[in-house]
């Protein structure tokens, strides 16, 4: 077997799948530059006088920036919460005996096999009743619930990495639990906590139902406000478009910012020691 | 610097024992090495010590002190891990100092203390690094280096030498060794290794199956062991065993092999004994039992030779001259009469 002649095959399929799956992406962007007229188009046509137009429209004139600015507060607000309950809760879950742990992990994925559409309307009742519509905290909190089991599994696969004689010289140096936590367990993790940051981030941020079902004029987020842009205007898709990738734009540049950390926490698991 | 004093100790997980009541002193300033095969409870022992693990039943105590319910910090204890169990973000200067941070040590107070420990342990021109970006003998050594620098009553060492190559291995125990003559720490060391409990020890504990078989200087243990167990387990190569009984004037194996006993008090015939002599007391002699050469290991300053009697058993051989037999032919050898160790068939237990 020649390995390069592997390898190449390999980049090759790899490269394909990835233009694969960011076809959709590319064509939204085409489509968020032409006009209508252009857009309706059937086929990928690149013959076409490229305008921003509806970009600037998005940016200025569709409370674009309000919902963006809610979708921050709540997905910001939902990663802290359900990160820093998560690490918590998946720390204790790894010190604990295997015994005690388990029932305790297959009841937290428990939760995460209810579709959500089961969870949106006692979700609402509950808010309706404690008259928390439209309000951050019950967005947030919905939030957190769906994501902290997510957050726990993940946290604990790397705590789990970490050996047990860790925690014991740090027993013997002086750490008490707390200490032992903060000082010794979460700096080694740290990796692993920008991934579930960002994996929680981007649940929170591109949430759908709960965020329509809960949020009201005041809380509206991104992926429902945009969901309501113009449904009969001519200039629909052009706007949802440009909107589309309006709300990628923070994703993509949080992810070139962080993308060191992200890196070496998703092959963390891989090289032990 | 402390006694240790462990009492009747005993650990259970649950319905299963594994440690069924140790007892056993540790002087101020001796280095003492746990060794048994792998399984046998040593581990638990020292972390028991170290406080790591409850005590299910019986007492510790360090320094005079009852250390029962003491948890490990306030134990003033230091333990060498197998993994050697660094933090892996912090440098091996911060790794060393850690128990010092944690304790409210003086920044310029610690980095005094780091640097010194780094003097002793050769670590000056790795303080600034992390783990990752060092070879598993320098681990080994930050490791130690993160136990001296607390300058504790006793240290503890779990295999500390295992995960090293066999080169390394052996430099270490004189590291260690010499380490322990010039801070003269009270010392508690685990291995399952033989040879590095011989050769490092002052005093050996040998355990097996949750219960201490023997205590004593490495050349008491490899002069008078007290059991069948000992025997086998001290000395390289292992001491020949042969099952068998009291016959007509010796020892007679279970296969019919005859050998002279001069032990006195052996007891009657019949009665069923072990027969032991170590390789290295058997000589080549003229009037000796004829055996066939069945493999010849040099090694250069020394030869292992395996035998075989007419009878069947395999009886291995060390001889210090230089070995021209090959494998085939006829040799004869002589145990040494005085150093043969006879044990009961039954206890195991030593007959002299
Ligand atoms: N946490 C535990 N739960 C149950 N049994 C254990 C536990 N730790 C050790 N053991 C058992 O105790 C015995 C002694 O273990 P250990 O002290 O580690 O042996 P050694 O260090 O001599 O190899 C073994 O049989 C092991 O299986
Ligand atoms: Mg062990």
């Amino acid at each position: 077997m020649n390995r390069p002649v592997n390898q190449i095959i390999l980049i090759a399929l790899l490269a394909g799948y990835t233009l694969l799956s960011l076809s959709p992406i590319l064509w939204a962007a085409l489509i968020s530059i032409k006009q209508p007229i252009d857009a309706f188009m059937p086929t990928l046509s690149l013959d076409f006088e490229p305008t921003l137009e509806f970009h600037w429209q998005v940016w200025t004139e569709q409370g674009f920036v309000t919902y963006l600015r809610n979708s921050v507060i709540v997905a910001v607000s939902t990663v802290l919460i359900s990160l820093s309950f998560g690490t918590m809760a998946a720390y204790q879950l790894t010190r604990m005996s295997a015994a005690g742990s388990r029932p305790l992990l297959l009841g937290i994925l428990g939760m995460r096999m209810f579709p959500h559409i089961l969870l949106a309307l006692p979700f609402f009742v509950i808010a309706q009743t404690l008259d928390m519509i439209d309000s951050f905290p019950a967005l947030i909190l919905s939030m957190v619930a769906i994501n902290q089991p997510f957050t726990i599994w993940l946290m604990r696969s790397f705590f789990a990495d970490v050996p047990k004689e860790i925690y014991e010289a740090a027993a013997i140096d002086g750490c008490n639990a707390w200490q032992t936590f903060y000082r010794v367990a979460l700096p080694i993790v740290k990796p692993g906590l920008w991934v579930a940051a960002l994996f929680s981030l981007l649940l929170a941020y591109n949430e759908f139902l709960f965020a329509l079902v809960l949020s009201g004029p005041n809380t509206r987020t991104l992926p429902v406000g945009i969901s309501e842009y113009g449904a009969e205007d001519i200039t629909y898709w052009s706007l949802s478009a440009a909107a589309a990738i309006g709300i990628t734009l923070p994703i993509v540049i949080f992810m070139v910012l962080l993308q060191r950390h992200l890196v070496r926490g998703l092959s963390m698991g891989a090289v032990k020691g | 610097m402390a006694e240790v004093e462990i009492r009747n100790v005993r650990k259970a997980y649950g319905a299963v024992k594994v440690i069924h009541g140790v007892t056993f002193d540790i002087a101020d300033g001796e280095f003492v090495i746990l060794v048994g095969p792998s399984g046998c409870g040593k581990s638990t022992l020292l972390r028991m010590i170290a406080g790591l693990e409850n005590i299910s039943g019986g007492q510790i105590a360090i320094g005079k002190k009852v250390v029962n319910a003491v948890p490990p910090k306030n134990r003033d204890i230091a333990m060498v891990f197998q993994n050697y169990a660094l933090y892996p973000h912090m440098t091996v200067a911060e790794n060393m100092g850690f128990s010092l941070v944690m304790k409210g040590v003086q920044k310029a107070e610690i980095a005094r203390r780091v640097a010194d420990a780094a003097g002793i342990l050769d670590l000056d021109a790795l303080l600034a690094r992390y783990p990752r970006e060092l070879s598993g003998g320098q681990r080994q050594r930050v490791a130690m280096g993160r136990a001296i620098v607390r300058d504790p009553q006793v240290f503890l060492f779990d295999e500390p030498l295992s995960n090293l190559d066999a080169k390394l291995r052996v430099q270490m125990r004189t590291e260690i060794k010499a380490l322990h003559q010039r801070l003269g720490t009270t010392t508690v060391y685990v291995t399952h290794d033989q040879v590095e409990a011989m050769t490092m020890a002052d005093r050996i504990v040998v355990m097996h199956k949750g219960v201490v078989e023997q205590i004593g200087t490495p050349l008491e243990l490899y002069d008078r062991p007290v059991n069948q167990f000992v025997a086998g387990f001290i000395g390289s190569p292992a001491m020949n065993l042969l099952s068998g009984g009291i016959g007509e004037g010796g020892f007679v194996s279970d296969k019919g092999l005859k050998l002279p006993v001069t032990v006195q008090g052996h007891g009657d015939k019949g009665r069923p004994v072990a027969y032991g002599i170590r390789p290295e007391h058997i000589r080549m002699s003229d009037d000796g039992l004829p055996v066939r050469v069945s493999l010849v290991e040099p090694t250069g300053s020394e030869t292992q030779v395996m035998v075989e009697a007419d009878s069947g058993e395999t009886i291995s051989c060390v001889f210090r001259d230089r070995f021209s037999a090959t494998p085939g032919s006829t040799i004869r050898i002589a145990p040494h009469p005085n150093l043969v160790h006879l044990f009961d068939g039954e206890t195991g237990a030593r007959i002299s």
